[in-house]
C-alpha cells in the first residue's frame, strides 16, 4: 500500500517536472519568435525609413521640374487659369441640356485649354488606363457630354447587354482588336447618368464608379488621338459592327465638350 | 552546521590567541586578573575556580554566540530565497517586450517641412572595417576588396590591412549592395558595424536652413545644430519646420537665375508669412551640398538671409515712411523739397535721379527720393526714429532659430546724419530676416510677429506686438501697391495677385568708401496688397548691369522682375485667388496716386470707366462656355 501511494506521488512528480520543461521549452522557444520578429520589426523599421528617404529624394522638386519638362507637355500654372467658384453659372435647376449646341458639329472651336502645349502624351495615361472598365461605352462614347443619358438611343443598351461579358475582361488580357474607341464614357460627366432608367443592372454600380474616377480626367484626353488611345483595349467578346460605327466618329469628339464637361462637372459637384 | 561549527569559534576566539583555554598563552590574561569585582559573588560558592572551570565556561558563551550568529545567517538566506522564489513573481523580470510599430530605430528625429516632406532623416548603414591580425593575406584581401569597391586605393587599403592596429575603418556607411557584395566575398578579419548616417533627401535646396551634421552626428550648422538636443532626446518625433518645398523650389530657381543672368556673387530671399510670422521659403546663394558641406569653398556655408547684414538701401524707406505717418504729423500728400542736396558736416547727400522739384511723400516713395526721405526724419525727429527702429527689431538678432543670426550694425551714437542716413537706408546694417520682419508688421495691420522656423499650430497663440497703428499700415499697403503700379517696381506686378513691394539699391561699402560699381539690388514685395498675406523678398548680391536693362542693376530691374516670377509662381501653390486688381473694391483698398489722394474714383475717370465685370481671370476657358 505504501509502495503504491510512493509510485503516486512520484508519478505525479514526475508528471509535473515533465510538465514543467515541456512549458519551460515552449517558453524559451516563443521568446526566441519574439526575438525573430523583433528583428525583423527593426529591419521593416529601417527599410522603411530607407524607402521614405528615397520616395523624398525622388520627389524632390527640382528633379519633379526636370522629368516634367522633358516628359511632358505640361506648363506650371498661372494665375490666369484660376477661376473664381462663383464665376460659374449655377446650371438651371430642371432643365435638360439641349443635345444641339454641343453636338459634334464644331470640333475645334474652341482653343486647346492652356496648361497643354501639344498634343500631349503622359497627362492622358491615367485616364485611359481605366478604360477596361468601360468598353461597354464606346457606342454611346460619342454622345456629347451634356446630352443625358435618357437621350441615349439602342447602343447603349447592347452596350450594356455585352457589358456582362466584357467587364470581367482585365487589361492584360489584350484582346488583340486594335480598337481606338473613345476613352471616355462622357455620360459619366453627367450627373443626370442616374437618371437613365436603362441603368438597372449590377453594371449600374461599376459605371458610376468608372465614371466617378473618370471625371475629372475627362477634359484633357477626348479631343486628341493620345499614345494610349490606340492601345489594344480588350473587346475580345463583342467585335459587334456597332463599337466601328463608334470608332469612325470618334475623332469628331467635339473640342468645346472638355471645357463644357467640365463645367458641368462642377456644377453637377455642385448640387 | 559542523563546518561552521569550527569557524565559530575561531572567528570569536580571536582575542584569546590560540584560543585553546589552558595553554598560558603569551598575551593571555587569566580570567582572575580583568575583572576584580567579579570576585565578590564568587566567593560566598566558595567553590574552588579551576582553569578548567573557566575555560568550559567561556567555551559555552563563544558556542552560543556561534549558534546564534548561524542561525541569524541562514534565516537570512532562507527567508530572501522564499521571496526570491515565491512572492518575485517567479524570477526577474524579462526583457523580451514586442517593439512599438511606430518606433525609430534611429538616434536622431528627422526633419520634415511644413508639409511632412522629408528634409533631413537618419538611416541605418553598415561600415566597413577590419582586424588587420585576423586578415591572413592582405594583398589578396585587398585586390577582392578593390573588386567590389572600387572608390578605394589599392596601396592605401593594403597597407591598413597589413598594420599593427587591431582596428581599422576600411569604408563608412556601405550601401546594402555594397554590403551584400563585401559580404559575399568572405574575407576573415573584415567586418561590418552598425551606423547612422544623417541623409538629406532634398540636398542642397535647404541647406542654409537645415544645416548639416558632422561624421558623429552632432549637429553643426542650421536647425541641425539649434535643435541639436531636442533632436536627440525625442528621436521619435519629427521635428516640423515652417519651411514649403515647393516654395523653397521656387524660391531658389528663380533666385539662381537672377544670379547667372547678372553674374551676381551672391543672393538671398526669404517668403515670409505675414499673419503668423512663419518663414515659408529662405534661400540663400551660392548654397552647399549638406551631405559633403566641406567639399566646396566655406563662403557657400555663409547664410546671406539671417547672418549677413548689409545696408539696405531704399527698401528701409518703408520704415522711414510708416515712421512719419505713425507720428502723425505727415500725411501721403504733405510736400518735401527734393530739389536742393543736403550738406551736413563733410557729407552731401543727393538723390540717384533727381526730379529737381517738390514731392508729395507718395511719390518720394515711389521715386525713392533720398532728400525727400530726409526731409521727412527732419520733422520727426531722432529720437523718435531711434525709437522706432528700436521696436522694429533692428537693434537686436531676429530671434529666429538658425544659430547663424546676425547681430545687426547700429551707429552709437545715433547722430543726427546717421539719422538722415538711416533714412534712406544707409549707416544700419540689418540682416534680410530683420527688413522681412519688419515689413511685415507695417503692411499686415501693425502687428510685429517674431519670425519663426517652426511650423506654428494652428491653434496655437501667435505671440504679436502693435508696433504700428492700422491706418499708417493701410496707407502704407497702398504706397506699396503704388510703387509696382507706377514707381519703380513696375516689372514684379503679376496680374491677379496685386502686388505691391518696394526696391531697393544700397552701394556697397568697400573699406571706408562706397564704391559705385558693387551694390545690393533688392526688392521686398508684398501680395495681394488688397488684403497682405506674404511677403517675398529678393537680395542680389553685386549684380552686373547687362544690355538688356539699360546698363541698370538697380531692385526695380534686377530683384523686381525675380520676386514677380516668383509670386506668379507661388500665387497658385499657396492657394491665393486671384482677383481683379481695377474692380472697386480693391481700388478701395489699395489706391493712392502721386498727389496722395487714396480717392480712386475722383482721380482716376479712365479707371471708373470701363465696367469691372470684364472678368479677365475667365481668360483661360472658351467663351461659349461662359453663358451657361
Amino acid at each position: 500500500m505504501k509502495g503504491k501511494t510512493w509510485l503516486f506521488w512520484g508519478g505525479l512528480i514526475a508528471a509535473a517536472g515533465g510538465v514543467l520543461f515541456q512549458t519551460s521549452y515552449d517558453v524559451q522557444d516563443l521568446e526566441e519568435k519574439l526575438a525573430g520578429l523583433n528583428r525583423k520589426i527593426i529591419h521593416e523599421q529601417e527599410s522603411i525609413q530607407v524607402l521614405k528617404a528615397e520616395w523624398s529624394y525622388l520627389n524632390d522638386p527640382s528633379k519633379l521640374e526636370q522629368m516634367a519638362q522633358s516628359y511632358l507637355a505640361l506648363q506650371p500654372t498661372e494665375p490666369r487659369q484660376y477661376v473664381a467658384m462663383d464665376l460659374i453659372p449655377m446650371r438651371p435647376a430642371d432643365a435638360v441640356p439641349p443635345p444641339a449646341p454641343a453636338l459634334p458639329g464644331q470640333p475645334g472651336a474652341a482653343p486647346l485649354p492652356p496648361m497643354v502645349r501639344a498634343p500631349g502624351t503622359g497627362t492622358s495615361q491615367v485616364a485611359s488606363a481605366r478604360v477596361p472598365t468601360v468598353p461597354n461605352n464606346t457606342a454611346a462614347g460619342i454622345v456629347p457630354v451634356s446630352v443625358p443619358a435618357a437621350a441615349k438611343p439602342l447602343p447603349m443598351d447592347k452596350a450594356l447587354e455585352r457589358a456582362a461579358v466584357v467587364v470581367p475582361a482585365s487589361l492584360p488580357s489584350g484582346g488583340g482588336v486594335a480598337d481606338p474607341a473613345p476613352r471616355v464614357k462622357p455620360s459619366a460627366l453627367v450627373p443626370g447618368a442616374a437618371r437613365a432608367p436603362v441603368e438597372k443592372t449590377p453594371e449600374k454600380a461599376a459605371t458610376d464608379r468608372a465614371a466617378g474616377k473618370l471625371a475629372p480626367n475627362a477634359p484633357t484626353s477626348p479631343n486628341r488621338a493620345t499614345e494610349v488611345a490606340t492601345r489594344p483595349v480588350p473587346l475580345a467578346a463583342s467585335p459587334v459592327p456597332a463599337p466601328k460605327a463608334a470608332t469612325a466618329q470618334q475623332p469628331y469628339q467635339p473640342k468645346p465638350t472638355d471645357s463644357l464637361g467640365l463645367l458641368v462637372a462642377r456644377l453637377g459637384a455642385n448640387r | 552546521m559542523s563546518g561552521y561549527d569550527h569557524g565559530g569559534p575561531a572567528g570569536y576566539g580571536q582575542p584569546g590567541g590560540g584560543g585553546v583555554p589552558g595553554s598560558p598563552g603569551s598575551t593571555y590574561v587569566p580570567p582572575p586578573a580583568p575583572s576584580p569585582y567579579q570576585q565578590p559573588p564568587q566567593q560566598p560558592s566558595a567553590r574552588p575556580r579551576t582553569s578548567l572551570a573557566v575555560a568550559l565556561e567561556q567555551s559555552r558563551y563563544r558556542l552560543l554566540v556561534t549558534a546564534a550568529v548561524v542561525t541569524t545567517v541562514f534565516t537570512a538566506i532562507s527567508v530572501k530565497l522564499a521571496m526570491a522564489t515565491l512572492f518575485a513573481g517567479g524570477g526577474e523580470p524579462r526583457q523580451h517586450v514586442a517593439l512599438e510599430v511606430d518606433n525609430t530605430t534611429t538616434n536622431r528625429a528627422d526633419i520634415v517641412d511644413r508639409n511632412g516632406n522629408l528634409l533631413a532623416t537618419s538611416l541605418v548603414t553598415q561600415s566597413l572595417f577590419a582586424d588587420p591580425k585576423l586578415v591572413s593575406r592582405p594583398e589578396e584581401a585587398a585586390q577582392k576588396l578593390v573588386s567590389v569597391l572600387p572608390e578605394l586605393d589599392y596601396k592605401d587599403l593594403v597597407g591598413k590591412l597589413s598594420g599593427d592596429r587591431r582596428f581599422v575603418w576600411l569604408k563608412r556607411n556601405l550601401t546594402p549592395k555594397q554590403q551584400a557584395a563585401v559580404h559575399r566575398l568572405g574575407i576573415p578579419g573584415v567586418a561590418f558595424e552598425r551606423e547612422e548616417r544623417r541623409f538629406y533627401p532634398a540636398g542642397p535646396l535647404a541647406s542654409h536652413v537645415v544645416g548639416f551634421t558632422g561624421i558623429d552626428n552632432n549637429g553643426l550648422a542650421g536647425m541641425e545644430q539649434g535643435f541639436n538636443k531636442r533632436l536627440t532626446e525625442d528621436p521619435g518625433t519629427p521635428l516640423q519646420l515652417s519651411l514649403d518645398l515647393r516654395l523653397q523650389h521656387v524660391l531658389k530657381k528663380e533666385l539662381t537665375a537672377t544670379v547667372q543672368e547678372f553674374s551676381a556673387i551672391g543672393a538671398a530671399g526669404i517668403v515670409f508669412d505675414v499673419r503668423t510670422g512663419e518663414v515659408l521659403a529662405m534661400v540663400s546663394l551660392p548654397d552647399f551640398d549638406p551631405q559633403d558641406p566641406t567639399g566646396l569653398n566655406p563662403d557657400t556655408l555663409f547664410n546671406r538671409a539671417t547672418l549677413g547684414v548689409y545696408e539696405m538701401g531704399s527698401t528701409f524707406k518703408i520704415f522711414n515712411s510708416a515712421l512719419a505717418f505713425d507720428a502723425g504729423r505727415i500725411r501721403p500728400s504733405d510736400m518735401f523739397d527734393a530739389k536742393n542736396p543736403i550738406k551736413i558736416g563733410r557729407f552731401t547727400i543727393n538723390d540717384y535721379h533727381s526730379l529737381h522739384r517738390a514731392l508729395t511723400v507718395a511719390e518720394v516713395f515711389q521715386h525713392s527720393s533720398n532728400l525727400g526721405s530726409v526731409r521727412m526724419v527732419q520733422q520727426v525727429g531722432i529720437a523718435a526714429q531711434k525709437a522706432f527702429m528700436t521696436k522694429m527689431g533692428f537693434t537686436k538678432p531676429t530671434g529666429l532659430e538658425l544659430p547663424e543670426s546676425g547681430w545687426p550694425l547700429v551707429p552709437n551714437p545715433w547722430r543726427e546724419v546717421n539719422s538722415y542716413t538711416i533714412s534712406f537706408g544707409h549707416g544700419i546694417s540689418v540682416s534680410p530676416m530683420h527688413t522681412v520682419a519688419a515689413a511685415a508688421s507695417v503692411i499686415n495691420g501693425g502687428l510685429f510677429h517674431k519670425p519663426t522656423l517652426l511650423k506654428r499650430n494652428s491653434d496655437g497663440e501667435i505671440p504679436t506686438e502693435q508696433v504700428v497703428s492700422r491706418q499708417t499700415s493701410d496707407l502704407m499697403r497702398r504706397m506699396f501697391r503704388f510703387v509696382v503700379t507706377e514707381g519703380t517696381g513696375k516689372s514684379a506686378d503679376v496680374k491677379g495677385y496685386v502686388v505691391g513691394g518696394k526696391t531697393g539699391t544700397a552701394d556697397k561699402q568697400k573699406g571706408r568708401h562706397y564704391q559705385k560699381n558693387s551694390r545690393m539690388s533688392s526688392f521686398l514685395g508684398a501680395f495681394p496688397m488688397n488684403d497682405p498675406r506674404y511677403v517675398v523678398y529678393v537680395l542680389v548680391d553685386e549684380p552686373k548691369a547687362t544690355a538688356k536693362t539699360y546698363g541698370y542693376a538697380t531692385g526695380g530691374w534686377v530683384a523686381a522682375p525675380a520676386a514677380g516670377r516668383i509670386i506668379k509662381q507661388i500665387g497658385p501653390l499657396l492657394n491665393v485667388p486671384t482677383v481683379d486688381e481695377s474692380s472697386p473694391e480693391i481700388l478701395n483698398s489699395t489706391f493712392l496716386n502721386a498727389a496722395g489722394s487714396t480717392n480712386w474714383q475722383q482721380s482716376l475717370p479712365p479707371v471708373s470707366a470701363p465696367p469691372p465685370s470684364k472678368g479677365s481671370t475667365v481668360a483661360s476657358f472658351p467663351t461659349q462656355t461662359k453663358p451657361r
